[in-house]
């Protein structure tokens, strides 16, 4: 399948996040995780260790440990533009799901598919659009000589 | 919200400009290179393959062209008829007392991209063999070009002072015999 098929969106940050102060756009967070199975044990080795200190960290994210009895462990993540990620965690150690916890909180939250220029400007061009006349000494009259010598 | 400002921009960015190149005492060579650029519109910044983007080159004094070395006489335009024994062959002088044009155009022609373009590239060049246009051509007209070589002026065209100025090298056997002759 040709890249032209699939979703496209333009770069873009959400409402210049950064350009005054940053604003953390990760809203929620909620570890799935269960008291017993195997490929929980990561998930439970980082719930003793690491999310306290996660959620001190970020007071703008709001931290939910819930134990369920499920096979696949999950981190649901919740942006403020409203969109939700879910992450499976199975088998994963505590190290990696502080890894991955890290970059969750780092995304804007805008869905991640191809991004059509790898630029962007709110400020297409102060100069104005080319046209034959930029850049041309003023003349009057249809013809206009560029006469280097006549200087 | 002037939305058609937006519309006159374009208009104004994609407007075709009309050349003028004065091939008096020029080499055609130089003169075709000049023309195909502006006629594939590569001087342009906005300048892409398949935008037709070409400008209108106005070519006037081209049966005043002039050639270097002997390629007059030794320059040879080769066609075809498409029948038995229909090769022909003529030198430049030959081509230009017939069609005062067809040396400047073939140089074009031979300069532009060999695509479906050419033939419409070659309908915006408008070539003339003295200095005198229609109007029509000469309403449109934008921009005069430069010379591409300075036109040499002739032995007449010096003051006598100028050629008495002149630095020599050594007296000619009549002027310094001129009071025993």
């Amino acid at each position: 399948m040709t890249s032209r098929g699939t979703p496209s969106r333009f770069l873009r940050s959400v409402l210049q996040n950064g350009v005054g102060r940053y604003v953390c756009q990760l809203k929620r967070i909620s570890i799935i995780f269960s008291k017993k199975a195997q490929s929980s044990l990561g998930a439970r080795d980082f719930i003793e260790e690491g999310v306290v200190d996660y959620a001190n960290k970020n007071p703008g994210t709001v931290v939910y440990v819930s134990p369920q009895p499920c096979r696949v462990p999950k981190i649901v993540a919740e942006y403020l533009n409203g969109n939700v990620r879910e992450e499976t965690i199975t088998s994963k150690t505590s190290q990696q799901i502080s890894e991955l916890l890290t970059k969750l909180t780092n995304q804007s939250g805008l869905e991640i598919i191809r991004i059509r220029k790898p630029i962007h400007t709110d400020s297409p061009s102060i100069q104005g659009l080319w046209h034959p006349f930029t850049n041309r000494p003023p003349s009057i009259g249809p013809i206009r000589p560029q006469k280097p010598n006549s200087q | 919200m002037l939305s058609w400002t937006k519309d006159v921009e374009q208009w104004a960015t994609f407007a075709r400009s009309w050349f003028l190149i004065d091939a008096r005492m020029q080499p055609p060579g130089k003169i075709a290179t000049m023309c195909s650029i502006r006629l594939q519109g590569k001087h342009k910044p906005i300048y892409h393959a398949l935008s037709d983007c070409g400008d209108h080159v106005v070519v006037i004094n081209s049966k005043h062209i002039a050639f270097s070395g002997n390629k007059w006489e030794q320059k040879v335009y080769s066609s075809h008829t498409g029948y038995p024994g229909g090769f022909k062959q003529v030198t430049a002088a030959q081509l230009h007392h017939k069609d005062p044009k067809a040396i400047v155009r073939l140089a074009v022609y031979g300069m532009l991209p060999r695509n479906l373009h050419r033939r419409t590239m070659m309908q915006r060049l408008h070539i003339f063999p003295e200095d005198e246009l229609p109007y029509d051509i000469q309403a449109n007209l934008t921009e005069e070009l430069p010379q591409p070589r300075e036109i040499p002026r002739k032995l007449s065209e010096y003051t006598q002072e100028e050629i008495d100025a002149f630095p020599r090298l050594w007296t000619p056997y009549v002027e310094a015999h001129q009071n025993i002759l």
